[in-house]
């Protein structure tokens, strides 16, 4: 009796769970659940689908070399029963298990800290950015009175009249929208 | 046998079918529509086309015929010759050479014309170039007339020669005219070859099979031979004398004893001696024949003297030709070999004398070869030797007697010592079998599986090991040194959590404000409104009917709206609402109802409306108001319709209720519709037994 890997998802399967699936070339496919099972039998990669295990290792949201990962792994020798060994072994799986916990914690909280962070900027990226949609933008004249024109010349004045206003419509954001634009998002 | 097969070559038309077959093909595989009106280049590459088409043609057609006939100078001599003796050497390769000649020709007249063709400056001159070409090029062939039909009998008469391969293991028989050649060919073959009372009934080479000591064996069987000098002999003889000069055969020399084919015994030993250079290393055999007829102790002492003197000279050349005869066939070559062909006395023996010969000769020669060693090089036959060396004797060294474990043969000394095989030992376990016996029986007692486990420790024998824990297998952590390991994990880990907290994390963001965050919620929503409108739209793929701005059905489109909206977005609106109410037309009246004098339409009074120029009659008014559709004439008969006024009536109603959807720009029957002519629901698929208006 051992637990098995679910082939699509890699969960456990416990004894009296999931289906076996053995194809023609004696490859051994274990599911956990009829949804792991369906999806193979889609054909889909695991790897590509979001909710697996191999797909999470991939994004590195899971631990994935692990010198905990190390300590167990399947041993085709076949071992005579020693109770002093099978004393040692569960005390040793039960601190394993603890180590792993505490280095599964310390990437999620590294892989938060940086999520909080790009999220943050997103959001006050958003808020610069498309503010325009539920305030107008300030009609206040400051734009205006800072282009207050120096050269004497009126020839020279226009053109960087122009100017200025060509830089505005670059970087503001557009200012008046259509009055039916308004109206439509109005609906 | 396929080596020499001319069967195969085809038939060789005649010079006017000849022409007749290529040019067609020529009208047949090229373009034949041209006009005055295309391109000279095109007209001109189609002309080409025809003379390069029809000069191929010929050149295949020839280069097959070239091909299929076989080449004098390359084949067996034997094939050689017998084309010189029937169709004449230098006939043939006069008529091959011919064709080669003509098939040059046609290339050259083709090149030619072709350049000619090039500077062709109408379809006329092209067209006469052509015809020019071909012409020619069929001249040259109706001169090879001749040729092709000689070629053709060739053939003919090549397709029928008996099918011998030079080199395999023959028989070839041989003799004056009526002597009884082909009766031993039909005795010893099963070829049926026609045997009559006289001379030359067997006119060419005739071929027969047979089997001897597994494998297989061909007899020829040729015309007779006449004591004459080669010049004068005929060409049913020379084929004879070319087998016999060629073929490397055991020959046997048939002489007919009883002289009923018309020859003296002399005669016939005069005769072998004069062709006896032909059968110089060669097994030869002297056979009598016709011994039913006539005996050889008959004969007189000449005759049989004669006779020995052949054997002797037969022997002779056997000997040229490898054949080591032994003591005993030398005795048995003393006496003449005597056989019947009516009778069938002697001929099994002629036949197998003669290819125990051929074959001892072929083996002889094969011996002398160089490629013999390519073959003995090959061979090696294997002595296997005994192990020890000693050719089975027993060998201490080499002994390999069965093993026995030493507690087996203690067991085996204490049961011989002790007590006898019928008492078992006082100590001697109990069996599984008794066990169950003992214990209740069998289905009552279950065995004890673990009884026998060689442990460290028997007491463990019991556990009872868990075999998972929390999701994880016990035995793939079963490690003998797992105490190590986890303390070097240990170690390990207690670095990590220590560099982790010397790290830290940063959290030096400057988090959104409430307020910050409060806006950040409303452009969310503003914006998934939009996206979900956006995409109620593009769902329905922008199919709505655009409905002018001014009609506002839904009559959202108002001040009140705008003020709103754009207060929302932080617009002063104090303005536009003013200009708006000023330019709406509050109170406006219309025009019908004013008094004729004309009066203020609103408090302003700055607008004021004319009255009519012209006056309206007021017995007029009512047709003026009435809309044309609207016909005072009866309607006909027959559209169920009372009267004009109950006509009237109905057009009105119907106005009224098109009204509301004119209005909207409503789809009604009056629009362009275009109905789906065929629905793909009713007409794909398979049709069940049932309605046929349903899939």
């Amino acid at each position: 009796m051992r637990l098995e890997k679910c082939w699509f998802c890699s969960s456990t399967v416990y004894p009296g769970h999931g289906i076996t699936f053995v194809r023609n070339d004696a490859t051994i496919f274990k599911f956990c659940r009829s949804k792991c099972h369906k999806n193979f039998k889609m054909k889909r990669n695991p790897r590509k689908v979001k909710w697996t295990k191999a797909s999470r290792k991939l994004a590195g949201k899971e631990l994935v070399k692990d010198a905990t990962f190390d300590m167990e792994r399947r041993r085709n020798r076949p071992e005579k029963y020693d109770r002093e060994v099978m004393h040692k072994t569960v005390k040793a799986m039960q601190k394993i298990d603890e180590i792993r916990q505490k280095r599964a914690d310390r990437l999620w909280e590294k892989r938060m800290a940086n999520a909080k962070q790009q999220q943050t900027a997103a959001d006050k990226r958003q808020l610069e950015r498309e503010i325009h949609l539920i305030k107008a933008p300030s009609m206040e004249p400051e734009a205006v009175s800072e282009q207050e024109p120096m050269q004497e010349e009126k020839v020279v004045q226009q053109q960087d009249e122009k100017l200025a206003q060509k830089q505005k419509k670059k970087l503001r954001i557009p200012v008046e929208r259509p009055r039916q634009k308004l109206q439509r998002m109005q609906e | 046998m396929p080596l020499y097969n001319f069967k195969t070559i085809k038939v060789v038309p005649t010079g006017k079918d000849f022409i007749d077959i290529v040019l067609s093909r020529t009208q047949r595989q090229t373009p034949t529509v041209v006009h005055n009106g295309w391109a000279i280049t095109r007209i001109r590459s189609f002309y080409m086309r025809k003379v390069k088409y029809t000069q191929s043609n010929w050149h295949d057609k020839l280069s097959q015929i070239l091909d299929d006939f076989p080449k004098v100078d390359d084949i067996h001599p034997f094939y050689a010759d017998l084309l010189n003796v029937l169709y004449d050497k230098d006939h043939f390769k006069l008529a091959l050479g011919q064709l080669n000649m003509a098939r040059n020709l046609i290339g050259k007249v083709a090149q030619d014309y072709v350049r000619l063709l090039k500077y062709g400056d109408s379809l006329y001159r092209c067209k006469q170039l052509k015809r020019a070409a071909l012409g020619r090029m069929c001249t040259i062939m109706k001169k090879q007339t001749a040729s092709l039909a000689y070629l053709e009998q060739v053939r003919q008469h090549m397709s029928r020669l008996p099918s011998i391969d030079p080199n395999t293991r023959t028989l070839l028989v041989c003799g004056y005219p009526n002597v009884g050649k082909s009766s031993f060919m039909n005795k010893i073959t099963r070829a049926d070859v026609d045997v009559q009372p006289y001379a030359f009934t067997t006119k060419s080479l005739f071929i027969g099979h047979m089997d001897y000591k597994y494998l297989r064996w061909q007899v020829i069987d040729t015309p007779g031979i006449l004591d004459r000098p080669l010049e004068e002999r005929n060409t049913i003889e020379m084929q004879s004398v070319t087998a016999l000069a060629h073929l490397r055969a055991a020959v046997l020399y048939i002489v007919d004893i009883s002289e009923q084919c018309g020859y003296t015994i002399a005669q016939q030993a005069a005769l072998f001696h004069s062709i006896k250079p032909l059968f110089a290393s060669k097994p030869l055999l002297v056979v009598a024949n016709k011994t039913d007829a006539a005996s050889i102790e008959a004969l007189s002492p000449e005759d049989q003297a004669i006779l020995r003197e052949l054997v002797v000279e037969a022997a002779k050349t056997s000997a040229g030709a490898g054949v080591v005869l032994d003591a005993d066939a030398l005795a048995r070559e003393a006496n003449l070999l005597k056989m019947s062909t009516l009778t069938e006395e002697g001929v099994m023996d002629v036949k197998q004398l003669a290819c125990d010969r051929l074959l001892a000769s072929r083996v002889e020669m094969k011996l002398q070869g160089k490629r013999v060693k390519d073959i003995t090089n090959r061979i090696h036959v294997s002595q296997p030797q005994s192990r020890d060396g000693s050719g089975g004797k027993a060998d201490p060294k080499s002994a390999r007697p069965a093993c026995i474990p030493t507690s087996v043969l203690a067991k085996r000394a204490a049961a011989t010592s002790g007590a006898g095989p019928s008492q078992p030992a006082a100590d001697a376990e109990e069996t599984e079998l008794q066990l169950q016996e003992r214990l209740g029986g069998a289905g009552v007692y279950s065995a004890d599986m673990r009884k026998r486990w060689q442990l460290s420790n028997p007491g463990w024998k019991y556990d009872i090991a868990p075999e998972i824990i929390e999701g994880h297998n016990i035995a793939d952590f079963i490690d003998p040194d797992i105490e190590a390991k986890l303390a070097d994990l240990e170690a390990e880990e207690d670095a990590l959590a220590a560099a982790a907290a010397a790290e830290g994390i940063d959290m030096d963001l400057d988090d959104l404000t409430p307020e910050e965050m409060e806006l950040l919620g409303q452009i969310k929503n503003r914006k998934r409104v939009l996206v979900a409108s956006h995409r109620r739209r593009k769902s329905a793929a922008n199919n709505h009917s655009v409905m002018p701005r001014g009609r506002d059905v839904d009559r959202i489109i108002n001040t009140d709206q705008m003020k709103k909206s754009l207060d929302w977005m932080g617009y002063n609106t104090d303005k536009a609402v003013a200009r708006v109410r000023s330019q709406s037309r509050t109170g406006r009246k219309r025009m019908r109802s004013e008094g004729p004098a004309g009066m203020d339409v609103d408090g302003a009074g700055d607008v004021v409306m004319e009255p009519p120029q012209k006056r309206i009659h007021s017995s007029k008014s009512r047709s003026m108001s009435r809309g044309r559709a609207l016909s005072t004439s009866e309607p006909g008969a027959g559209k169920g319709i009372r009267d004009a006024s109950q006509r009237n009536k109905a057009i009105k109603i119907s106005d009224k209720a098109m009204r509301k959807r004119g209005k909207q720009a409503r789809r009604g029957e009056g629009d362009r519709h275009i109905p789906d002519l065929k629905p793909k629901h009713l007409l794909t698929g398979k049709r069940g037994k049932g309605k046929t208006d349903r899939r």
